[in-house]
């Protein structure tokens, strides 16, 4: 009897309060709190605490900036990000403009044209490089052909290619960072200023690039702490002249020189990026660093933000008018096609930048020629054969796929669960928690190996499957928790209500009604967590051991040794895994899309 | 625990004719159960959402929670619910304290305004939903939804998804949910305010006709007066957290207690006057503009000044002087129909608003027009 059972637990409240605190969602963050804490925390800790433990605390650090190989590689590194991180800003902001504006299959075209490579194991588009720019590459070719060149030139290993590399790697994280500011924006702003009687140009200057301000900073800013802690694609790409600070720490970590000195090395590299996002981070709230927005309204923030706000953009408002307003009669003069025609222009560039190697990596991984060469002589596949015939790459493969495996079930069983308690509790201090859970994005992952290394020397775990699993999930568990914080909370509470009106138990609203609701972010959550790990390369270069080779260790060897065509066989088949995941979540990215447009 | 209290369609005892003390002659029989707020209080950080409510509801009786947004409407129906949990107080239903038992034990049924129906099932699995929450076994399940669709007339959607029907349907299915385990309370939080006018009419209407059927007791929430007048058996007024009123539609609108309800629950003109005798019940009252008037008071009010309410409806108009008539120059004149909307100005300078029917010997008054006006003890309400 109902009317019986309602009365029982009414005159309890001692226990009625214990097994509330107990339902408490909060309750969730802890196995990712626990786990982060173990396998992140402690061990960066440790790195400190190495770092200092010379003579005097400092003692190791001032060897660092004594050495002026160090110095002038920190520097150099500086400049490097810096240039890759304007670059992209410059190159990226008319892409975005692109992606927004164009419509249908054209957008739909376009968007995946970008978000594709961003996907891509950031070894292979650096492989694809060296392919596009070699001796037998395209370029070279081309350049001959039209008579520039009278024979083929070395045009890899300067600070050029550099550049260009790493601009190409770290461009789509900008377009999609400024692109989620311009989709935010109300389309009616830009309309109205049109009807105001702004010009095409002037309505840029005066409204789109105030408004999506933000956007470009949080951009400019994930692409240079990115850019200082890359390892892969200098090293690659870059001459003796070109070494960049992280490429430092594992010269030395393979030489293992004296204790100490590497930690401090890793600690300053550490150092300068938490700076750089802690900066960034009071101007334009640590949200930027997810591309989310604030999960709690923080509003004595929001006051004094405001009246900076207005101090900063008069000011603003004086230069763009000093500076703006002679440029743009300048430019008025210009046909009002000009400004579409960049647009179109910088943003095709960007897309064959991004595009054009891998295109070329797929043509010659079909090729029949014994070495690297484009266009390929003739078609076979040779390489095929050898990839999957050779069982080094096969034992590789499966190795891969295992740990990513592994990777993926203990990033989304975490993080699904943080994901939760971070949505649906009412603890304090949401933000410094969702920064915590976050927070191994934005450390060099260089930085992370070198930590971590010592805690599996001490745990014995280094070359164990397990955990190499374990450390590529401090990666992808904050993947999972974005996506799946995003979508959790664009569940309708009102149906989660309605279910437990009518009689459902909160274990079976979460299964009927919230679970259906979060499907798709939790399967794009996996997909993302498990392509992670499968394409993890910094990390696993410190924790693996002769026995367990992954696949980008593979990759990674070979591509230091002998450039050959079963390099492109192995890009091929990632492009066509991430080709096949993101038409899995395709869904997933458009109702996201629609929701931050909202 | 065998079959649900909530589908037990009726309890004998409670058939039969009786009156409640909100004085409805209840001649139906009931399942509905009574529902008892005591001392009710529901806090966020100093804001009192709801500060100190007590209110009885008989069973089976249609009950309305009417108040403007912020008033504290919703959160009371959501502390009812047992979607948040109260800072003190408590809540009975039958005389059994329930705010410690969790949402899904309490056995009732809701209607939500955004409908809340579940995307991921289909019209009659979503009005199963609430039978197969109680462990209701297939056969009875399948009867009860065709049952439940064959009165809101959705038989022929079953096997529709939600998102194939308009609105109007959609808040149909979603009142077959709440009612197909015959609950003994239904809420209903605003449940027509998505809807345009005339489906709104239509599906009023509809729910009337459903309680009347069903017996249930149901709580409902609107800031609608014209709905809440329409619908309900008794209606609580709210207001800054606070019961304010709570009545028969009738006495609500005839007889507010205050300035708030007489200017909330329909249009209404509050006239300041001196009140210059007393004669029984009887006094006579003077306005700024020097309009002499007898009104009936049930206060002992008899000396000072009071306000006065006269609906617009009750004010005569002609455009000649009549006995005990004061004259108004007017401001505005809205043709609505069945109905002329005049605002004038009294002498002194208040404001009047008039509703008169339409005549059809006479032209629409227009702006600057002298007209004049009179209303008699019967038409006015002292407050208080």
């Amino acid at each position: 009897m109902s009317s019986a059972s309602i009365g029982v637990q009414a005159d309890r409240p001692a226990e009625l309060d214990l097994v509330r605190r107990l339902k408490d969602p909060a309750l969730l963050l802890l196995p990712a709190l626990a786990f982060l804490a173990f396998i992140y925390l402690l061990p960066l800790v440790d790195l400190i605490r190495i770092s200092v433990s010379g003579p005097s605390w400092s003692s190791y650090f001032a060897r660092v900036f004594a050495i002026p190989l160090y110095w002038d590689s920190l520097v150099r590194t500086m400049q490097i990000s810096v240039t890759v991180a304007g670059l992209c800003l410059l190159f990226g902001y008319p892409t975005a403009l692109l992606i927004h504006r164009s419509r249908g299959i054209a957008q739909v075209l376009i968007a995946t044209a970008i978000v594709l490579p961003y996907f891509i194991a950031i070894l292979i588009r650096t492989y694809a490089w060296m392919v596009l720019l070699g001796r037998n590459g395209p370029v070279n070719k081309l350049l001959v052909s039209i008579g520039i060149l009278s024979e083929p030139v070395q045009l890899l290993f300067n600070r050029g290619t550099v550049l260009l590399g790493m601009t190409a790697v770290l461009l789509p994280l900008m377009v999609l960072t400024i692109y989620s500011s311009v989709a935010r924006l109300d389309q009616s702003l830009t309309r109205a200023a049109l009807a105001s009687g702004a010009g095409p140009l002037a309505a840029f200057w005066r409204v789109l690039l105030p408004l999506t301000l933000p956007g470009m900073g949080a951009g400019f800013l994930l692409v240079f702490v990115a850019a200082i802690g890359f390892f892969i694609t200098p090293t690659l790409l870059g001459g003796p002249g070109d070494q960049m600070f992280a490429m430092h720490i594992t010269q030395q970590a393979d030489s293992v020189t004296s204790e100490g000195f590497l930690q401090a090395l890793g600690v300053v590299l550490l150092t300068i990026t938490l700076a750089v996002v802690a900066v960034a981070g009071r101007f334009l709230g640590f949200e930027f660093i997810w591309g989310g927005r604030k999960l709690t309204a923080a509003v004595p923030r929001a006051i004094d933000g405001h009246t900076g706000d207005v101090g900063r953009r008069s000011f603003g408002a004086s230069v763009a008018d000093f500076i703006g307003w002679p440029l743009l009669r300048l430019f008025g003069r210009l046909p009002a096609s000009c400004g579409t025609w960049t647009v179109r222009l910088m943003g095709g560039l960007v897309i064959a930048i991004l595009i054009l190697p891998i295109i070329v990596v797929m043509i010659i991984s079909f090729s029949s020629a014994s070495y690297l060469t484009f266009p390929p002589p003739g078609f076979s596949l040779r390489w095929y054969e050898q990839f999957f015939s050779d069982s080094n790459w096969m034992r590789a493969f499966w190795t891969s796929l295992v740990v990513a495996a592994m990777s993926a079930a203990i990033a989304i069983a975490l993080g699904a669960s943080a994901a939760l308690g971070i949505v649906r509790s009412n603890i304090r201090g949401k933000s410094a928690i969702m920064l915590l859970l976050v927070s191994p994005i934005i450390v060099p992952p260089v930085v992370l190996g070198l930590s971590l290394y010592s805690l599996f020397l001490r745990f014995d775990l280094v070359g164990s499957v397990f955990g190499l699993a374990a450390a590529h999930a401090i990666g992808g568990l904050p993947l999972v928790v974005v996506i799946l914080s995003a979508s959790l909370q664009g569940v309708d509470s009102r149906l989660e209500q309605a279910a437990a009106v009518h009689g459902a138990s909160s274990l079976t609203v979460f299964r009927l009604v919230t679970l259906p609701a979060i499907m798709l972010g939790l399967a794009a959550a996996t997909f993302f967590a498990f392509l992670h790990s499968f394409d993890e390369l910094v990390l696993t270069l410190f924790l693996s051991s002769a026995e367990l080779k992954t696949l980008p260790l593979m990759l990674w060897g070979d591509v230091n040794y002998r450039l050959n065509p079963v390099l492109a066989v192995v890009s091929t088949l990632e492009v066509l895994l991430v080709v096949a995941g993101l038409a899995l979540a395709r869904p997933v990215l458009a109702t996201s899309r629609k929701a931050t447009s909202q | 625990m065998g079959e649900p209290a909530a589908l037990r369609t009726t309890r004998s005892g409670d058939v039969g004719a009786r009156t409640s003390p909100s004085g409805l002659p209840r001649e139906r029989g009931t399942i509905g159960s009574s529902i008892a707020v005591r001392d009710a209080v529901k806090r966020y950080g100093s804001f009192h959402a709801v500060d100190r409510i007590s209110i009885d509801i008989e069973p089976g009786e249609f009950i309305t929670l009417l108040g403007p947004s912020g008033s504290g409407k919703t959160t009371l129906l959501n502390l009812v619910a047992g979607f948040q949990s109260l800072d003190s107080g408590e809540i009975l239903v039958d005389g059994k304290p329930v705010h410690n038992v969790p949402t899904h034990k309490r056995g009732f049924g809701m209607v939500f305004q955004s409908y809340a129906l579940f995307p991921n099932m289909t019209v009659s699995q979503n009005v199963a939903f609430p039978l197969r929450m109680a462990g209701v076994d297939r056969a009875t399940t399948d009867r009860r939804v065709a049952e439940t669709l064959e009165i809101m007339r959705l038989t022929e959607h079953a096997t529709k998804s939600p998102s194939q029907m308009s609105g109007g349907q959609q808040q149909r299915v979603a009142i077959a949910r709440a009612i197909v385990r015959r609950p003994r309370v239904v809420l209903m939080d605003e449940p027509l305010s998505a809807l345009d006018r005339r489906l709104r009419e239509s599906i009023q209407i509809e729910i009337r006709d459903l309680h009347r059927t069903i017996g249930s007791t149901i709580l409902f929430v609107t800031h609608d007066q014209g709905e809440a007048l329409t619908m309900s058996d008794r209606i609580a007024v709210l207001n800054a957290g606070k019961i304010v009123q709570i009545g028969r539609p009738l006495d609500i609108y005839r007889h507010p207690t205050d300035r708030f309800v007489a200017s909330f629950v329909g249009e209404s003109n509050l006239i300041e006057a001196e009140i210059l005798q007393k004669r029984g019940s009887t006094l006579t009252m003077k306005n700024r503009a020097g309009y002499v008037f007898s009104a009936e008071s049930r206060d002992t009010i008899d000396v000072g000044r009071a306000t006065v309410l006269v609906r617009p409806e009750r004010i005569a108009v002609s455009n000649e002087p009549t006995a005990n008539s004061t004259p108004v120059s007017v401001t505005s004149a809205i043709f609505l129909g069945e109905i002329l909307r005049i605002e004038a100005h009294m002498e002194g300078g208040e404001p009047l608003l008039i509703r008169c029917t339409d005549m059809a010997d006479r032209p629409l008054p227009s702006v600057g027009d002298r007209l004049h006006v009179s209303w008699g003890a019967a038409d006015c309400w002292v407050l208080a």
